[in-house]
């Protein structure tokens, strides 16, 4: 009886210790939900708008010493739902119906761009160990202890309370009242409710300056979770609540609460009871850490992929979509094959007089910067391959390079192998990682193929970087994950510019590859499916095997560049490389610049380590003007205009899937056939000038 | 002799609601056959039972005497079904030949990773020669390196047809083919189908709305009403029968 | 009197997709119009026009003499027009009663709400006992009338009605016909698009047959009978 009793007591315990947490998932829950219902849009920016609430809190509240009320209402009641309005009235709103993957794609370049534009404007800066304050004075320190068996402290109290009223409000908002309906009805067909007598656009704009409103109110009450506001750590966050929400099925607004509740509450608990089994069973000791962190993502890939009425639950589709006008095609592909040559040839020009440059004159941190530049341009081509070619999104090629480089860093570590072996089997690894996550994926829609893999790269990251034979464990967190250099016979390329040389056979190699595929019978059969999946499959194309093998290439190019990382920084650095929210920057970057080039990954990969030296410290204009003294004062500029700058680049990917490049050389293109066709038809009016087949009815 | 399709018996309710009840079916090699009924019939229904879009409720598709019920869409292509689509489903961004080629490597299906990275993934010359046959036949020759973007409805669907084609089929499914091209084009489609079928010899499946089309163009048809089959026979002799007229134009009207 | 519907060199299209050239038309109040023409002529898209879905590339559109041309389509419903769309034309995502919520309250305020539904339910019986659920659950049939219901409470001035019959069994299309020769006899004026001729014919006062984006003839139901056999069966020469 009393070993029943203690049970039971403990099992109450962990149920009460899981609340808190569980309110946090479910609030953001709650509101993810709230922005999917109402606005049909994936937002995964949600965690960037719970942010800017957060920190303009913490900021008001401390550096301008603004009451807690002033400052709540600035932030939560005033700037979150301006932010959603702008959002809507700028960006979304524009976008066609059913254009789920640019808008999940233009949430991703949002949820880089939001928190360093605000940090920008703000002038905020995340500083450690200033722990953010609830809404309540003394939130942290003063607690309740109702049945005797855990103590909720007044924060953690404000948010379960706020959680489950704010779920009760909503659900009621939209079950009885007019404008909740309103928004039922637009998110299926603001078409049909604007037969229906009602401005569709008013409903939607209101829409998300609720969701807007919601996710400042969430981010300002979790922020006292943290010891330091962080961009990232509120990603991570929605990535948790999207686990809540799919239990929810991504509509239900009292089961999105409940499924994050459930979620805290089954965490403490295994926490609380999976000790006690380890005690009897020894073997299970490695595995305990990493259970619960494990939790949530194992909970949403498994829900991904093996509830087929969770993706089916909102594929509601507008009836009247054929209203709209079919997307624009791209300004076709009649770029003629001289113009190609000629890009070949300056492309290659550049690349060579830039490269002797810096082989010659070049100082150690140019060095660095360039080799870096040339090696995540052979990651990025892991995106090309994936996201270009066979038009798959995947939130987990920084997993993919992780497991290059920790690879490489397990085997000269422990059995003293050479790291270019090593860096080939990492490779390997990940290629057949990244296959195996393919399989359970191939069927399902690109947006959920993002979710999937952005859960599985949330796994990664909280369990299996953890792992001994892995990250290293417990001893890695003392002396770093570190990889030596390689030494080729009488090379050693501990120098930093025999290992450019290196870096650049690499990226040649991956380069070759890249263009092998895409011309071959893989690049123009993934090709095919990305135009119309129906129509590869009936002249006999399988989509499993496609995609199975673009995965495995991509998984290769990931781990081979990201074990050259790791080589060139003689340290993995999983937590700055590779990190899923670094990663999310690595697709918004080749998505802007151009996903189907080789080009488009290099100029990737430029922009990322170069800009910032290059633009932003004014060194550019300072060789135009050739005078250091003579850069304007504006200069030098905050490295976080970079993530800006792309992030908002996204925008465009709804009208040029194809990137800035391509779009860009496409439009100089037509720009100079139109100059030299105004140049014949002077010479001499001809007739035969008809456009062949303007489609007519 | 063996029927190049075969349905028994296909059944299949969505929600409570009855798309098609007990439709049976069957194609001889080189015939022309029309499927006939107004919108709602239940033809798409059907026709995506017979390619594995759809799986029955009930019922057996038999090609060429094997039962392929079982098999998904891609190897029943393989096995001899090509098709073309109602609202024209075409790979964006390439141009017309490169829809030929990727059929024509897929049938040979040598083509791997491997080969790719050899260099050796690229159109072969004797590839190149098997597409440009068949852009030939169909009059296409001339747009073989136009983007599809550039191609009118008419010609879209003849890429379509072209891209069949190229996978050699026993039997080609044509799903609506008239729609959206005014009365010339569709005439015009009909008369370069003809041609190619003599030559080729496969047999066709023609799901049509569009009755001057399927009158002029099948030799025998099936009419679909709510899911019920209502009439077969020779086409001139089904699209007069007054149950037919009744369907497509209510029943109160006194046929002239 | 003004008319309650005019079209004007109408040219519409989606994007490079042009569907009708220069369509003229009008709708007197009360009175009731058929469109008819074989599949993809273009009569959908006269339909879109009239209710502001599409916006005219060319031409004018107006509603008792207001240019509407370019507006929204709230704006239209605002004027009183209806439109009954082609294909499933409720939502799907919404309970039968919140579907009629959803229209009534903006016609007649949060009060009209309860009576407007005691109303449809009497009219629609078989609405009545499905209330609460789902519209998309519905079948073809009872979709139908719940649009119909929509409209039927406060009858707008001009109906524009996009193939009712479609796919519906005869004893159900009999049923809607009856709703619309009611809402007729209440003034409302009606424009008819069908594939099925025969209830539209004997519904209506005028026939405009459609071919190819273009009105190709226009007169009394009478003599349209002839004259649209013909054009969907045999291609013969009309007009």
């Amino acid at each position: 009886m009393v070993l029943a009793a203690s049970f039971v007591e403990d099992l109450v315990r962990g149920t009460l210790q899981g609340l808190p947490p569980g309110a946090v998932y479910g609030l953001i829950a709650i509101g993810f939900v709230l922005a999917y219902k109402t606005s049909g849009v994936f937002n995964l920016a949600f965690g960037a708008q719970a942010y800017v609430s957060a920190a303009l809190y913490f900021q008001a509240r401390n550096e301008w010493g603004w009451s807690n009320l002033a400052a709540f209402v600035l932030a939560v009641v005033v700037v979150a739902p301006a932010i959603g309005l702008v959002l809507e009235r700028l960006i979304f709103r524009h976008l066609p119906p059913g254009s789920s993957l640019a808008k999940l794609v233009i949430a991703i370049g949002l949820s880089v761009a939001l928190p360093n534009l605000f940090e920008l404007i703000v002038g905020f800066e995340p500083v450690a160990g200033r722990t953010p304050e609830g809404l309540l004075p003394n939130g942290a320190g003063v607690f309740y202890d109702p049945l005797g068996l855990y103590s909720f402290s007044r924060d953690e109290l404000t948010a379960l309370v706020v959680a489950v009223l704010g779920a009760a409000a909503l659900a009621a908002l939209f079950r009885f009242t007019a404008i909740g309906l309103q928004m039922r009805a637009v998110v299926e067909s603001p078409r049909m409710t604007e037969l229906n007598g009602i401005r569709a656009d008013r409903v939607s704009a209101f829409s998300w300056a609720l969701s807007s409103f919601f996710a400042g109110l969430a981010g300002v009450l979790i922020a006292p979770r943290f010891n330091t506001l962080s961009a990232p750590d509120f990603f991570n966050l929605v990535v948790v609540a999207i686990a809540a929400a799919a239990i929810g099925k991504l509509v239900s607004l009292p089961r999105a609460l409940a499924g994050g509740l459930g979620l805290g509450v089954a965490i403490a608990i295994i926490d609380t009871f999976l000790p006690r089994i380890v005690e009897r069973q020894q073997w299970l000791e490695p595995i305990q850490e990493n259970v619960t962190p494990a939790v949530p993502f194992i909970v949403l890939f498994a829900l991904v992929t093996l509830w087929p009425e969770l993706r089916s639950s909102k594929e509601q589709t507008d009836p009247l979509a054929g209203v709209d006008p079919p997307p624009p095609t791209p300004a076709a592909l009649t770029r003629s094959p001289w113009l190609t040559r000629i890009t070949i040839v300056f492309a290659v020009c550049f690349f060579l007089v830039a490269g002797l440059v810096v082989f010659l004159r070049a100082d150690a941190s140019w060095l660095f910067v360039v080799t870096q530049a040339v090696i995540l341009s052979t990651i990025y081509l892991s995106i090309t391959v994936l996201t270009g070619f066979a038009g798959q999104i995947s939130l987990c090629q920084g997993a993919f390079a992780a497991i290059g480089g920790f690879t490489v860093f397990q085997l000269a570590d422990r059995f003293g192998m050479s790291v270019l072996v090593g860096a080939v089997v990492g490779a390997c690894i990940a290629a057949a990682v990244s296959a195996l996550l393919a399989l359970p994926l191939v069927r399902l829609g690109r947006v959920w193929v993002a979710i999937a893999t952005l859960a599985f790269a949330a796994f990664f990251d909280a369990v299996v970087v953890k792992l001994p034979f892995v990250g290293g464990g417990g001893t890695s967190l003392l002396q770093g994950t570190r990889v030596p250099r390689p030494v080729i016979g009488p090379w050693d390329l501990a120098d930093d510019k025999a290992f450019l040389v290196l870096a650049v056979l690499v990226f040649a190699v991956a380069a070759y590859v890249v263009s092998a595929v895409k011309t071959g019978t893989v690049g123009r059969t993934l090709a095919a499916l990305r135009g119309s999946e129906v129509a590869s499959r009936s002249i006999g194309i399988s989509p499993t095997r496609a995609r199975v093998t673009a995965f495995a290439i991509s998984g290769f190019l990931a781990g081979l560049g990201g074990a050259m990382l790791s080589i060139q920084q003689k340290n993995v650095n999983y937590a700055s490389n590779f990190a899923p929210f670094a990663a999310l920057f690595w697709l918004v970057l080749v998505v802007s610049l151009g996903a189907r080039t080789v080009e488009g990954a290099a100029y990737a990969g430029a922009s990322f380590s170069l800009m910032d030296r290059i633009i932003f410290q004014g060194t550019f204009i300072g060789w135009i003007l050739r005078s250091e003294d003579r850069i304007p004062g504006v200069f030098p500029l905050s490295p976080k205009w970079r993530f800006v700058l792309f992030g908002l680049t996204t925008i465009a990917f709804a009208k040029h899937p194809e990137g800035l490049v391509e779009n860009g050389k496409r439009n100089a293109h037509v720009r100079m056939a139109k100059l030299s066709a105004r140049r014949d038809a002077h010479r001499e009016p001809s007739a035969d000038d008809a456009v062949p087949g303007e489609a007519v009815a | 002799m063996t029927a190049v399709l075969e349905a028994r018996g296909v059944t299949k309710t969505f929600a409570g609601i009855t798309a098609l009840s007990s439709v049976s079916l069957e194609v001889q090699p080189g015939e022309r056959v029309g499927l006939i009924g107004p919108n709602g019939a239940g033809k798409t229904t059907f026709f995506n039972c017979l390619l594995g879009v759809l799986a029955p409720d009930r019922g057996t598709v038999l090609l060429e005497g094997d039962d392929v019920s079982d098999l998904p869409v891609h190897v029943r292509s393989r096995r001899g079904i090509g098709r073309t689509f109602q609202r024209i489903e075409l790979f964006g961004e390439s141009t017309v030949r490169e829809h030929l080629l990727i059929a024509e490597r897929v049938r040979r299906g040598d083509g791997s990773l491997w080969r790719d990275l050899l260099g050796r993934g690229r159109p072969r010359a004797d590839e190149l020669e098997a597409c440009d046959e068949v852009l030939e036949l169909l009059g296409l020759a001339r747009l073989a390196d136009e983007p599809i973007e550039h191609l009118s409805l008419g010609q879209g669907r003849l890429v379509e047809v072209g891209r069949a084609l190229m996978t050699r089929p026993k039997l080609l499914l044509l799903d609506e083919p008239s729609s959206g091209l005014d009365r010339r084009e569709t005439a015009d489609l009909a008369a370069t189908l003809r041609t190619v079928q003599d030559e080729q010899g496969f047999a066709i499946l023609l799901v049509e709305h569009d009755v001057e089309l399927v009158s002029s163009f099948t030799e025998r048809s099936y009419v679909l009403d709510f899911g019920s089959l209502i009439a077969e026979g020779p086409t001139h002799e089904v699209l007069a029968s007054a149950a037919v007229r009744e369907a497509y134009l209510g029943p109160e009207v006194d046929a002239p | 009197m003004t008319d309650v519907l005019t079209l004007d060199g109408v040219s519409a299209g989606y994007g490079p997709f042009h569907a009708l050239f220069d369509v003229s038309l009008a709708v007197a109040p009360g009175e009731a119009v058929a469109l008819l023409g074989a599949n993809g002529v273009g009569k959908t898209t006269v339909a879109r026009v009239a209710s502001g879905l599409v916006a005219p590339e060319r031409g004018q559109v107006r509603v008792e003499g207001a240019d509407l041309t370019g507006a929204a389509p709230h704006r239209f419903v605002r004027a009183g027009v209806a439109h009954a769309t082609e294909g499933r034309s409720v939502f799907a995502s919404l309970n039968v009663e919140e579907n009629l919520r959803l229209s009534f309250r903006r016609a007649l305020g949060a009060r009209g709400v309860a009576g407007a539904l005691d109303q449809a339910f009497e009219q629609f019986p078989a609405l009545a006992r499905r209330r609460a659920q789902l519209a998309g659950d519905l079948s073809g049939g009872e979709q139908r009338m719940l649009s119909m219901a929509r409209v039927l409470v406060e009858a707008p001035k001009l109906l524009i009605a996009d193939e009712l019959s479609l796919g519906l069994a005869p004893i159900i299309v009999d049923e809607i016909y009856a709703q619309l020769e009611r809402l007729r006899a209440e003034g409302t004026a009606l424009l008819i698009v069908e594939q099925h001729v025969s209830h539209a014919l004997a519904l209506c006062d005028r026939v405009l047959l459609l071919e190819h984006g273009t009105i190709i003839w226009e007169g009394p139901p009478a003599d349209a009978a002839d004259r649209v056999v013909a054009r969907i069966f045999e291609h013969g020469e009309a007009g």
